[in-house]
């Protein structure tokens, strides 16, 4: 069972990983588009955001690139590797398990 | 394929560390543009769109450094980096430096020079193969377990037809042989032994062969094997010698091999040059014969698996067997085993724990001395450390860095101290103590360095952790506030007190050990030995025995020696003895019986010091005559035996009686049970060593019990040259064949016998020294610290109206607060601990109070003067200028 610390940092984790998971995407691009995906729900802070692409990256599960970009120079943009892909899917997995898990409990209680 | 990527990554890292730090800084410089842009387009101007844009993103800084705490690289780069800002921290403050790796290295250079004599006496396995095999085995009476002796030879081959615990057992016995024929006559360490003893200690022969079982067989060939030391320097290393004769005492031995000198035994003995069947010795030879004689040491190998108590239990038969068969001799006797290290190393194992200990104690002394440098320093650097958490780095990476300057400083203490033990260990070893050099090699080598390396690193841990910790403070921001300056202040002074208090509780108790050894040593050299010592000079001369084969030979040489040495100046005041006191290696002590008394009961025996010595004797040595009369040259063997007894005996067995012309029954053997009428009490004498009290002692005149040879003593003040030159002409007049041996000053043996007590004593008080001058260090550090911390404070009491002297009784009374703590825990730990001296102590109780008392004047001194020039600084803190610069 993990720790709530360890819930929120995986939900970041997953959250980053969903949404390059299509079309790499550069860290402003992720911050925006994680939050107009969620209907500006959640920002995600930049003090999380760089930390945790950067732990992403030496994990190996996202690959990283200088490329020309929409911000009209290059910047530094993250791609899913096949590792980070597996570990999406176990991390979707978990996500999915836990908020029926919860979603149960809130119905139920 | 993920492992490869990740490591390439991180190699990446860590070589362009600078190149991706700049990436880092161009990724973040993207986002606050962008947020800048979006600001823009919502119409602020462009200041306050980045102002707004960089409040949004946040502290820069810290984000960067989390980033890059991401990289586990970093712990390899962040250490280089540690290195390098450490090597420059020492070089920016080279007292420090100084002060820190020079209390380090006499911390380690002490430890790793007692470790090194440990590893070679308690550590380092004996040169035999499969050491803890070995033990060695005594006839000791029943009701005095101490009293180790000598095994008769029927024994000994009853042991090895009965035992089953042994896979071997054999016999030494140990012989001065005189060699001729080789150069000028020498006296050789020969080893009379039994032949099993080759394959019980897998000696090798270099060249020839070892002795065979055939060779021990009485009315064998004498053949003899010699040591390499002996073949090189005596034969020229000539390997013709094997098959050709040397000449042992006069009588022709057949040389049948030469030992390597790789083989050596016995342990912590001297070095035995020539190894001869027991059976061919001209002394134990014929004693191996008689059954009452205890003449050899056993030496047995243990078969696999057999425990030492198994072998005891077997031995406890065995022994009792031998009391029933042959009560005549072995009634009353047991036989002890003893594993042979115990027997080599035993002896000095305590003194060598002790001074490790002390050691141990002297390097926290010396953890405690930096670890206050350290944390006056860190404290010092408060502000620095506050700036580098506020920008975000961690706790734990400060924690770190401190600690690499720690360790950086515990290498250089370690490498100095180990170059101080090399040197320490070379320049003592001339005033090691025999038994302990004759062991093994001492050098610092082996696993010493190795020792001195983990101890560094262990020392370094130890007096950097707590510096490192409170330098690192959870409440940042009265630091930056403070100016940084009071940066656990606090706690600081509450770290840096109770080190003070430590170090002086420690040095205590090496002061007082050091101070109880001085003491016991000091008694031990000033005690009356019972004789003169002075302006004796000794000279040994040993006849060898095929050639001076009869007692009468022996008394005849004797009284034309006595009458060349009296006939030339100077020289009158002469006289032979054997033994002489200090020189009783191991001589037993011999069994006597009071004629006229009801005989002992079975398994009890009176026993007493035994020497022979001409009529002079006395006078030479200056013992006082108590009661009766001195042996004269009337003496003879023709007159009725006499004795002289000393003042214990007579007191001890001839209670409220007068011992004069009372009859005692002993003598050398085979010689025990001669009458001999008492003519004389003389004073005691210190006989087997000075810090032995003085036993019951029997004197015979030689005239009337000669012996091979003996020992020469003259008493004068002609130079020790002059009189070894006299000696000698005198002996070759008579005999040119014959050595003389160890001439030297008397007082060198008695040097020699307190050898031990004198090393240990120099070692521990020159620790103690040490340790007092830390401490005083210490001292001074806290109290000069907290002083300079307090000049604001003081500055107000001296505005207030406080007097220069008020001033001084403030700063004193916290160092005497310090001290007397430090002198009460010191003097609880010391009574605790000193109860283990007190086996090294003479006469001297484990709590000597006048030691203790002393100990705690000299450390309140000590701790008075460290914290005077202090203390005469605050007095001279001008108020104003206090006040102002605050």
């Amino acid at each position: 069972m993990p720790k709530p610390s360890d819930l929120l940092q995986g939900t970041l984790d997953l959250l980053i990983l969903k949404t390059i998971v299509r079309k790499p995407l550069h860290g402003w691009g992720i911050a925006k588009r994680i939050q107009t995906l969620s209907g500006d729900t959640l920002s995600v802070g930049q003090g999380s955001l760089y930390p945790a692409l950067h732990r992403l990256e030496n994990q190996g599960w996202i690959c990283s690139e200088w490329e020309e970009s929409d911000l009209g120079r290059p910047a530094k943009v993250y791609s899913v590797t096949p590792q980070g892909r597996k570990q999406l899917e176990r991390e979707l997995k978990s996500w999915n398990r836990l908020s029926s898990a919860v979603h149960l409990l809130i119905q139920n209680a | 394929m993920r492992a490869i990527r990740i490591l390439r990554r991180r190699l990446h890292c860590l070589f362009h560390g600078s190149h991706a730090d700049a990436e880092l800084q161009r990724e973040i410089e993207i986002h606050i543009q962008q947020l800048t842009n979006e600001a823009i387009a919502e119409g602020m101007t462009e200041a306050e769109a980045r102002a707004m844009a960089l409040r949004e993103f946040g502290p820069v800084d810290r984000i960067k450094e989390k980033c890059r705490d991401t990289r586990r690289v970093s712990r390899i780069q962040d250490f280089v980096q540690d290195l390098r800002y450490g090597v420059r921290m020492l070089r920016q403050s080279p007292a420090f430096t100084a002060i820190a790796v020079i209390t380090l290295a006499l911390g380690i250079g002490a430890n790793t020079a007692i470790f090194s004599i440990v590893d070679a006496v308690l550590l380092r396995s004996l040169p035999y193969r499969d050491p803890n095999q070995l033990v060695l085995m005594f006839n000791v009476p029943l009701n005095r377990p101490d009293a180790l002796s000598g095994i008769s030879y029927r024994d000994f081959t009853e042991c090895l037809a009965q035992n089953g615990a042994f896979s071997q057992i054999a016999g030494n016995a140990f012989h001065d042989l005189t060699l001729t024929g080789a150069g000028e006559p020498a006296i050789v360490n020969t080893a009379d032994v039994t032949p099993e003893i080759f394959p019980l200690l897998d000696a090798k022969p270099l060249l020839g062969r070892a002795l065979l079982p055939e060779d021990g067989k009485p009315g064998a060939a004498a053949v003899a094997v010699l040591s390499e030391d002996l073949w090189r320097s005596r034969f020229g290393s000539n390997p013709g010698l094997i098959g050709q004769s040397i000449a042992l005492d006069m009588r022709s031995f057949t040389v049948a091999g030469i030992l390597p000198a790789s083989f050596r035994y016995p342990e912590g003995a001297p070095h035995q040059d020539v190894w001869i069947s027991i059976m061919q010795d001209p002394l134990f030879g014929p004693l191996a014969s008689k059954p009452g004689v205890r003449v050899m040491g056993l030496i047995g190998r243990l078969n696999p698996g057999v425990s030492l108590a198994k072998a005891q239990a077997e031995m406890n038969t065995l022994g009792a067997r031998f009391a029933k068969e042959f009560p005549a001799e072995d009634s009353g006797f047991t036989i002890q085993v003893q594993p042979y290290r115990e027997a080599v190393v035993g002896n000095l194992r305590p003194a060598l724990l002790i001074l490790l200990s002390a050691v141990g104690l002297l390097l926290s002394i010396a953890c405690a001395n930096i670890a206050n440098l350290l944390l006056s320093k860190a404290t010092s650097r408060g502000r620095e450390i506050a700036v580098r958490i506020a920008l975000g780095a961690s706790r734990a990476r400060i924690v770190r860095q401190l600690l690499t300057e720690s360790a950086l400083l515990g290498l250089l203490g370690g490498v100095a101290g180990l170059l101080l033990a090399a040197w320490a260990v070379r320049s003592l070893r001339p005033f090691l103590p025999a038994e302990v050099v004759q062991i093994g090699s001492i050098h610092v080598g082996g696993p010493v360095p190795a020792f001195a390396l983990l101890l560094s690193l262990a020392a370094a841990l130890a007096f950097g952790l707590a510096p490192a910790l409170l330098a690192t403070p959870s409440n940042l921001q009265s630091n930056l506030k403070e100016g940084g300056d009071r940066t656990g202040q606090r706690g600081g002074q509450r770290v840096r007190s109770f080190l003070a208090i430590a170090e002086i509780s420690l040095a205590m108790v090496l002061l007082v050990a050091g101070g109880l050894l001085i003491r016991s040593f000091a008694l031990v050299t000033s005690v009356n030995p019972g004789f003169d010592p002075n302006n004796v000079t000794e000279a040994e001369v040993s006849l060898p025995q095929f050639q001076y084969s009869t007692p009468q030979q022996w008394r005849a040489f004797a009284d034309e020696l006595l009458e060349r040495l009296h006939a030339q100046p100077g020289l009158q005041d002469s006289a032979l003895a054997v033994p002489l006191p200090m020189d009783r290696q191991g001589q037993p002590a011999f069994a006597f019986t009071i004629v006229g008394n009801p005989p002992l009961p079975p398994g009890k025996s009176t026993t007493a010091d035994y020497a022979t010595v001409s009529p002079g004797y006395f006078h030479t040595m200056r013992i006082p005559l108590l009661r009766g009369r001195f042996f004269s040259y009337q003496d003879s063997p023709s007159q009725p035996n006499v004795a002289i007894i000393s003042e214990t005996l007579a007191r001890r067995y001839f209670p409220n009686q007068d011992p004069i012309g009372k009859q005692m029954r002993f003598g050398f053997p085979p010689n025990g049970d001669t009458p001999r009428e008492i003519v004389g009490v003389v004073g005691d004498v210190r006989d087997a060593a000075l810090s032995k009290e003085p036993g019951p002692m029997m004197y015979v005149p030689f005239a009337q019990a000669p012996l091979y040879g003996g020992e020469v003593v003259v008493r004068n003040s002609l130079s020790a040259s002059g009189v070894a030159a006299a000696i000698r002409q005198a002996v070759r007049s008579i005999d040119k064949d014959l050595p003389v041996t160890g001439i030297a000053p008397f007082r060198d043996s008695l040097g020699q016998s307190t050898s031990r007590e004198r090393f240990r004593t120099f070692l521990l008080a020159t620790f103690s020294a040490i340790a007092l001058a830390l401490a005083a260090v210490g001292v001074f550090g806290v109290i000069s610290y907290s002083a300079s911390e307090r000049t604001h404070e003081i500055g107000i009491r001296m505005a207030l109206g406080a007097q220069r002297r008020d001033v001084l009784h403030l700063i004193l009374g916290q160092g005497a607060k310090l001290a007397l703590l430090g002198l009460g825990i010191g003097a609880v730990l010391s009574i605790l601990l000193t109860r283990f001296l007190a086996s090294l102590l003479y006469s001297v109780s484990a709590t000597d109070p006048l030691t203790f008392a002393a100990v705690a004047i000299v450390l309140l001194g000590v701790a008075a003067a460290a914290c005077y020039i202090p203390a005469r600084r605050a007095m001279k803190v001008d108020p104003m200028a206090a006040l102002r610069y605050q």
